[in-house]
């Protein structure tokens, strides 16, 4: 166990390790149960706040900024999948009405 | 005072990430959703990751979550069906992530921390110690993220340019 000194007070480095697994296990039901395509990607990004949340932890404890950094870059990743993703959501649905992402199983145009 | 202020946002954290799962309608999954992003930003203050933070609230409960909720007006409030054609889907992956949580969790007991070397807390995480690291060190993946933001960027106008048949 380790603990960090935080406003005077010791708080375990697990706790938030637990938070952020926690919170990724949830993201994780919601993209294998959820059928709509865009509450699978508000899923996913909850899932990488969660893995940030564990770099930034890690980075803390270990007192080297890399893990900040790591979170940094995966904030832009997070970003720039958003965009994408999004942009492909809005050309499919202006394509055909798709409430399950089943109905996209086939591959032709 | 920090064990109080992570506890209540740590709850407050996981009833939005429940919430997320939960509701029905996309508009109040995005809500809560900047709802855990709140609360995950409070969780890097208290890490003393103060750029981090920033960044957080303005990049992610800002931009990104703007940009969500544009999507979901133009597309209209979509409601969920309740079918899905594989019919053990919903039990079946709960059953696997809660497996999935176990890993971690056994993980998570098993970590043996190092004890780091004590470094400056006044300036760890502040703007200059991140610049320091991402000016020197880590300059070629920083400039490979400013390229991947813009192939993001002209990918997304591509993607949803106006077809010349659709005119």
């Amino acid at each position: 166990m380790s603990t960090l000194s935080i406003g005077g007070q010791q708080l375990d480095a697990s706790w938030f390790l637990l938070l952020s697994a926690i919170l990724f296990v949830l993201g994780a039901v919601g993209v294998l149960v959820r059928r709509n395509p865009l509450v699978i990607l508000i899923c996913i990004e909850l899932m990488l706040n969660a893995a940030n949340l564990a770099l930034v932890t890690f980075s803390r404890q270990l007192q080297n900024i890399e893990g900040q950094l790591f979170a940094l870059m995966s904030m832009t990743v997070a970003a720039a999948e958003a965009v994408v993703g999004l942009a492909i959501l809005v050309d499919i649905f202006r394509a055909r009405d798709v409430e399950d992402v089943d109905d996209l199983s086939e591959l032709k145009g | 005072m920090a064990i109080a202020v992570f506890f209540f946002f740590a709850a407050l954290a996981i009833v939005g990430g429940v919430g997320v799962v939960t509701f029905h309608q996309p508009i109040r999954s995005v809500l809560s959703l900047v709802v855990v992003m709140l609360s995950l930003s409070v969780m890097f203050l208290l890490l003393s990751a103060q750029f981090v933070f920033a960044v957080q609230i303005i990049v992610y409960a800002g931009a990104v979550m703007v940009l969500f909720l544009f999507v979901i007006a133009l597309l209209g409030p979509a409601r969920e069906l309740g079918r899905g054609r594989l019919r053990f889907q919903a039990s079946l992956s709960i059953l696997f992530v809660l497996a999935l949580f176990g890993v971690m969790y056994a993980l998570i007991q098993g970590i043996e921390y190092r004890q780091p070397d004590q470094a400056d807390l006044s300036f760890f995480g502040s703007v200059q110690s991140i610049a320091v690291g991402l000016f020197t060190t880590y300059l070629y993946p920083f400039e490979l993220t400013s390229i991947l933001l813009l192939v993001a960027a002209i990918g997304a106008i591509y993607l949803s340019r106006k077809r010349i048949d659709d005119l």
